[in-house]
């Protein structure tokens, strides 16, 4: 089932190396990139079907084509490698083992889009991964592949890597610029987009470490090469990273649209001997879990998953077993949310440390039946009323836990005595 | 008139003005869009949450109607049980951590989260775990004092000290429900409009060291004023009450919206004037350096102002144009030189290019409307020859010129404020000040603003005015004195001094004559 296109390198010793990657076909697709006209350049990526791999899928030939036309102000690119998402551990493989196939894929984007500065913004806990990706982008400059002209050609290139401070929230689009603005990470209010109006007021495209780096691939052997992969609406290879209760977890390169539990199965190894699955988490914590039985005919790729009333997000898969106790990762999950929560907006700020205040309490012994049925509102009183999804992706997979795996939470509940009793 | 659009709002078409957000645009046609941390001098932040409202057909179909521009043909829906559900539900979500300590806070009676509780929300609490626990009455500097658990977070303050005074000292520091407003360690609140941020507050969490647990808001009556700390004359609020058998004291000044003078905020120094009203007065009547009784001290000045062979009147520039045009009829009658000498009411340098004036005097650009000199010769020669001046409330002390300087001339001093020209005076009148009278005043750009009465004291000392007339002047009363005004005074000649427009009249380069603004 495995596949081999943007982790082609990432086995050879050394590829993160100029030398070394060089040898395995870096920076090949250069020479072909600066004879192609840059919107032919987005065009192929566009006919690639390549949809943005930060989690939301958004077609990402497409993003580029929103930037305004004729305007003088110039235009950034900003490469997202704030992967702070629980259970997505992706980009960081590309930025340790290959990252001269980002950079070359931030050369193709910036071609295309006609930006001659491009920001990464690495997570700030990724401090080996930055100083593997620094000397990279060092290397890339020595060599020429960066810089006043780049490849020799009369194109300027300047990379910046731009550390977070630890914040979740700098990996949504707006407040990842604010950060690199050297302002509180906080979302923006959208309109204006950041195409419009992004870093420093200025156009900006916002594309994932992993979009970037299916750049080169697509350009060196084209749209239909990459097509060949995956399904019709959502094409081409990810990475998947597959944690929890499995055999064999880590990080796998699949094409879109494999059947969710045979990857588990086979891929993954299964379920550890004499367990049961429980449940999965399809791309992050963010996402609705999946029963085993919805996951039956489920398969790896947007359109599936959405249809199953879940997301196929960073492709962060993690499997549940039937020692999971679904109360205490949901405390878990809402913790995570409070605490990464900028505390901009009423709902977000204050809602979430409520949720989670009623989740200690249930677990502790001290809730009520009614508490459950309070989460459930206080989702719906949460959701899409804030700036950015960050409160949103909390009360999606809460509800789903709490839907899903009532009967726990009715369990703790129980447990209160002075409570009335559980019908 | 700027261009309007037309909009429907709950199925009801409106008429708006163009190129204005929702909030503001429908609230001038009376439909309130609740809101919290939107602030028009401030723009939108779009944090509360509060403002949301259904767009029909929109795309998204709920914004923040603070971030969203009022266009042709919009549909907004305030009235579905979605919005309602909304409001109270940020209400919700505003209120669980908020100590709810009414009873013991400033702003009760005037505080938003009140006012949206009970239109908007009303439902009972279903907080039943513990509250975050933030810092309460930390000193901000500045005579600001911040309590973090009634703080909503709207960061209105914040963006006060960013966008307005440009000198950022507060900031939200930490994230989720562990935010709150803080100044960084050492650095306080060092500006000198500081206080707007307790104004600015929708809540109790910013309040002012000098006024906190002195009143009820809801006693204070809030009276329509002018400061006259300073050459601007900004638009106030004088908030004043008579307590159970005290006098009508004046509690604090807040500013009043006039786009024309002052916007929304005014400066701590002219908000802090308020104590002179109160404190520092005038009380004693003197004739002859003998404590009298009002009228008779009033009826001694007059004799003793009918036997003067040389009078001389000084007038300080925070008299308004009704009572400097009653000084000088009476300057006339008498033959008496009438001098505006005030120079040290100027402080070079202090102003800035806002709010704050060098002059902080509130009225002298009537001086050269009304034609009154205020040189030092004209001062100087004038009080040579005197023997008796008339001082008009001028602290001349500010200007340089002692009690010895004054020569063997006899001192009558008519004002409200004690100072060392009260302190030598034989005659003394304590008369009305600005917060108890009413007039008209002419500030550094310009403008022609008036103010009416506030503060009634239980035992109301004389308006100025009156004591003019007493001492043989001939205008009964401040329209007596416009009506003269509108008819002798060239500026004012085709004004209607009766009707001042609320904002202020801004007067014509050449009706302010040679005052440069």
């Amino acid at each position: 089932m495995e596949v081999k296109v943007l982790s082609a390198k990432f086995d050879i010793e050394g590829a993160n190396k100029l030398e070394i990657a060089k040898e395995h076909g870096a920076y090949a697709t250069l020479d072909k990139l600066f004879a192609m006209e840059p919107a032919a350049v987005t065009e192929v990526v566009k006919a690639s079907g390549l949809r943005g791999r930060g989690g939301a899928g958004f077609p990402t030939g497409l993003k580029w084509t929103f930037l305004p036309k004729g305007l003088d102000k110039p235009v950034y690119l900003a490469v997202n490698s704030d992967e702070s998402e629980p259970a997505t551990f992706k980009d960081r493989y590309i930025l340790v083992r290959d990252p001269h196939m980002l950079i070359e894929g931030i050369i193709i984007c910036c071609y295309a889009i006609n930006s001659h500065d491009a920001y990464i913004y690495i997570r700030g806990e990724y401090t080996s991964q930055v100083k593997v990706l620094q000397a990279a982008i060092d290397e890339a400059y020595a060599a020429g592949y960066l810089g006043e002209k780049v490849a020799g050609h009369d194109f300027r290139i300047d990379v910046t890597v731009h550390r977070g401070a630890g914040a979740y929230i700098c990996g949504e689009e707006t407040a990842l610029l604010e950060s690199i603005e050297g302002k509180k990470g906080q979302p923006r209010s959208k309109p204006p987009f950041p195409a419009i109006e992004g870093l420093y007021g200025c156009p900006t495209i916002i594309n994932n470490v992993q979009s970037i780096a299916s750049l080169p691939f697509i350009l060196a052997n084209g749209a239909d090469a990459y097509k060949a992969f995956g399904t019709e609406k959502s094409p081409g290879t990810h990475l998947f990273g597959i944690s929890g209760l499995v055999q064999k977890p880590g990080m796998y390169e699949l094409p879109l649209g494999l059947p969710v539990l045979e990857v588990i199965d086979k891929v993954a190894g299964g379920v550890r001997e004499g367990r049961k699955l429980k449940g999965i988490i399809p791309g992050g914590s963010s996402t609705p879990v999946l029963t085993p039985e919805e996951a039956q005919d489920a398969t790896l790729d947007y359109e599936s998953l959405a249809a199953h009333k879940t997301m196929f997000g960073s492709g962060g898969i993690v499997v549940l077993d039937d020692t999971v106790d679904m109360v205490k990762l949901a405390e878990n999950l809402v913790h995570f949310y409070y605490h990464e929560s900028c505390g901009q907006c009423t709902p977000c700020r204050e809602g979430l440390g409520w949720m989670l205040k009623i989740l200690e309490q249930l677990i502790a012994g001290k809730g009520k039946v009614a508490d459950i049925d309070l989460l459930l509102e206080l989702c719906d009183n949460i959701e899409m009323k804030t700036v950015c999804v960050l409160s949103a992706a909390c009360t999606m997979s809460l509800r789903s836990y709490l839907i899903k795996f009532r009967s726990e939470f009715e369990a703790y509940a129980a447990k209160n005595a002075s409570a009335e009793p559980v019908m | 008139m700027a261009d309007t659009i037309k909009l429907s709002v709950n199925g009801v078409e409106v008429e708006v003005q163009a190129g204005k957000n929702l909030v503001d645009a429908v609230a001038a046609v009376g439909i309130e869009i609740p809101h919290i941390c939107y602030h028009p001098a401030l723009g939108a932040d779009g944090n509360c949450r509060m403002c949301l409202v259904e767009i029909e057909d929109g795309r998204p179909p709920l914004v923040p109607a603070c971030k969203t521009r009022a266009v042709e043909g919009m549909k907004v829906r305030l009235d579905s049980e979605k919005i309602k559900k909304i409001q109270r539900d940020i209400m919700e979500f505003e209120l669980i951590n908020h100590p709810i300590d009414c009873p013991i806070c400033d702003q009760a009676g005037e505080c938003i989260l009140q006012d949206y509780y009970m239109k908007y929300d009303g439902a009972q609490s279903r907080m039943r775990v513990p509250q975050v626990v933030k810092g309460k009455k930390i000193d901000f500097g500045a005579g600001v004092v911040h309590d973090q658990e009634r703080c909503v977070l709207c960061a209105r303050c914040v963006r006060f000290t960013r966008l307005i005074t440009k000198t950022g000292e507060l900031g939200i520091v930490n994230r989720t429900d562990q935010a709150r407003v803080n100044i960084f360690p050492g650095r306080p609140l060092s500006n000198r409009y500081s206080l707007n941020v307790v104004d600015l507050c929708p809540v109790g969490a910013m309040t002012s060291s000098d006024f906190r647990f002195k009143q009820r808001a809801w006693f204070l009556t809030k009276s329509k004023g002018i400061c006259h700390g300073c050459s601007k004359g900004c638009n106030i609020f004088i908030d004043h009450n008579r307590e159970k058998y005290q006098d009508d004291i004046i509690y604090r000044y807040r500013p009043r919206h006039n786009e024309q003078v002052n916007g929304y905020f005014i400066c701590d120094a002219g908000r802090m004037t308020y104590k002179q009203e109160n404190e520092k007065r005038l009380r004693t009547p003197l004739a002859s350096g003998q404590q009298a009784d009002l009228e008779s001290a009033i009826n001694a000045l007059k004799r003793r102002l009918d036997q003067a062979a040389n009078p001389f009147f000084v007038v300080s520039p925070n008299c308004s144009l009704e009572q400097m045009h009653a000084i000088q009829q009476l300057a006339a009658q008498k033959k008496a030189t009438v001098s505006g000498f005030s120079e040290g009411y100027i402080q070079e340098g202090d102003g800035d290019d806002w709010l704050i004036q060098d002059d902080k005097a509130a009225n002298r650009a009537a001086f050269a409307v009304l034609g009154i000199d205020e040189t030092k010769e004209v001062f100087n020669s004038a009080l040579k020859g005197a023997d008796l001046v008339v001082n008009f409330g001028n602290d001349l002390s500010l200007s340089g010129v002692n009690n010895t300087s004054l020569g063997t001339a006899e001192m009558a001093f008519i004002g409200s404020y004690a100072n060392s020209c009260a302190d030598a005076a034989a005659y003394l009148v304590p008369v009305a000040s600005y917060s108890e009278d009413s007039g008209s005043i002419i500030n550094v750009d310009g403008v022609l603003q008036r103010y009416e009465t506030a503060v009634k004291k239980n035992v109301p000392f004389p308006n100025m005015l009156s004591v003019i007339r007493q001492l043989g002047g001939g205008l009964d009363d401040v329209q007596a004195a416009r009506t003269s005004l509108g008819n002798t005074v060239e500026a004012f000649k085709k004004l209607d001094l009766q009707n001042i427009p609320a904002q202020g009249l801004a007067l014509t380069a050449s009706e302010v004559g040679n005052v440069t603004a």
